[in-house]
């Protein structure tokens, strides 16, 4: 009976104190995520960082709760449009920077940008925002591999049982 | 072509122009004007009687003394680059340690009108000593990586994004959810 005890979602007895603890320690995960992201500027991390730490919530939601669940909760269509929309981020701030300023200024040279009336600062916020960047990218791609390695490996099991059955 | 390919389409065209004009705008290698190449004054003093002393390859001593007290290598060779500009070079002893034992180019000099500043070849310098000034960001980490270096960190994010594309193109299930 292959329903019954495959890791889909919905049989296996699973803990109910796994269960609790990942839906307590989930959102926690993903706050301290996106302090690693913004506080990359005055501390140690970075979008990088920051960007692998949120997707390993959703490996900890995937290990506990099964992988239909998660697919259901995040799914595949906004990976893909958040792939491609931290890289558009990264571009268009530094495009943003040779419109401001008319075709004077170089690609990311963040200073043009009019966020504030200083230079340096506008610098400042530019890096933050291309920190953002990286992470929405680093966090797809990262939840799309673990995603789509685990679909792969359902798939093979039930085609295995089926195949003995 | 379904609506979707339409949009990728128009995208991967904007995306590659703007990649083409990026690598268009960058600034040739060893450009004296890119950012993190410009020459960083170090102090300007008076030129009476130096100039000579330059052009024939000598530091003068009171030269040596400024650049002592704001407290870096003193140079050990001069060389005329053109009329009013020299270099200054550093030639590591044999006896110590260095982990480029060539000569090392230092200080810049221009004349300017009857004054000489003295500049210096700055990579290091800059990014450790003006980044901070210059990025209103304490984290030397953050501002090397995304402002001074940022060409090189959005070509990483595209490597990491095409990674994902190809395990998406290698591993995307197909077919039915298993139930």
């Amino acid at each position: 009976m292959p329903s019954k005890d495959t890791d889909t979602g919905t049989g296996k007895g699973r803990s109910i104190i796994v269960e609790t603890v990942t839906r307590l320690m989930v959102p926690f995960i993903q706050l301290f995520a996106l302090y690693v992201i913004i506080h990359g500027a005055g501390g140690p991390g970075g979008g990088f960082q920051g960007g692998v730490i949120f997707a390993s919530s959703f490996v900890l939601y995937v290990v506990a709760f099964g992988i239909v669940k998660a697919g259901n909760r995040f799914s595949e269509r906004a990976n893909i449009v958040l792939f491609s929309t931290g890289v558009y981020l990264y571009a268009g701030v530094g495009l943003l920077c040779i419109l401001f300023s008319y075709g004077a200024a170089q690609f990311l040279n963040y200073g043009y940008i009019p966020l504030t009336h200083h230079f340096e600062e506008n610098r400042a916020l530019g890096m933050d925002l291309v920190e953002v960047g990286i992470g929405i990218t680093v966090m797809a791609v990262i939840t799309s591999i673990f995603f789509n390695l685990v679909w792969k490996r359902e798939n093979e099991e039930i085609g295995e049982r089926e195949g003995e059955d | 072509m379904n609506q979707l390919s339409v949009a990728a389409l128009v995208f991967v065209l904007f995306l590659g122009g703007l990649f083409v004009y990026v690598a268009e705008d960058i600034p040739a290698f060893g450009d004296p004007d890119s950012a993190p190449n410009r020459y960083v004054k170090l102090f300007d003093m008076d030129a009476t009687g130096l100039v000579d002393d330059l052009d024939q390859g000598v530091i003068p001593a009171s030269l040596n003394a400024k650049i002592g007290a704001v407290g870096l290598p003193l140079p050990s060779g001069v060389a005329k680059l053109k009329e009013g500009e020299w270099e200054a070079v550093i030639i590591p002893e044999e006896t110590k340690q260095h982990f480029y034992p060539k000569e090392q180019k230092y200080y810049f000099i221009a004349k300017e009108g009857d004054e000489l500043w003295v500049y210096r070849y700055s990579l290091y310098l800059r990014f450790v000593e003006e980044g901070k000034h210059e990025t209103e960001v304490p984290n030397m980490v953050t501002y090397i990586l995304a402002d001074y270096r940022s060409y090189d960190t959005l070509g990483e994010t595209t490597v990491i994004f095409t990674a994902g594309v190809a395990v998406l193109l290698l591993l995307r299930r197909t077919g039915k959810r298993p139930e």
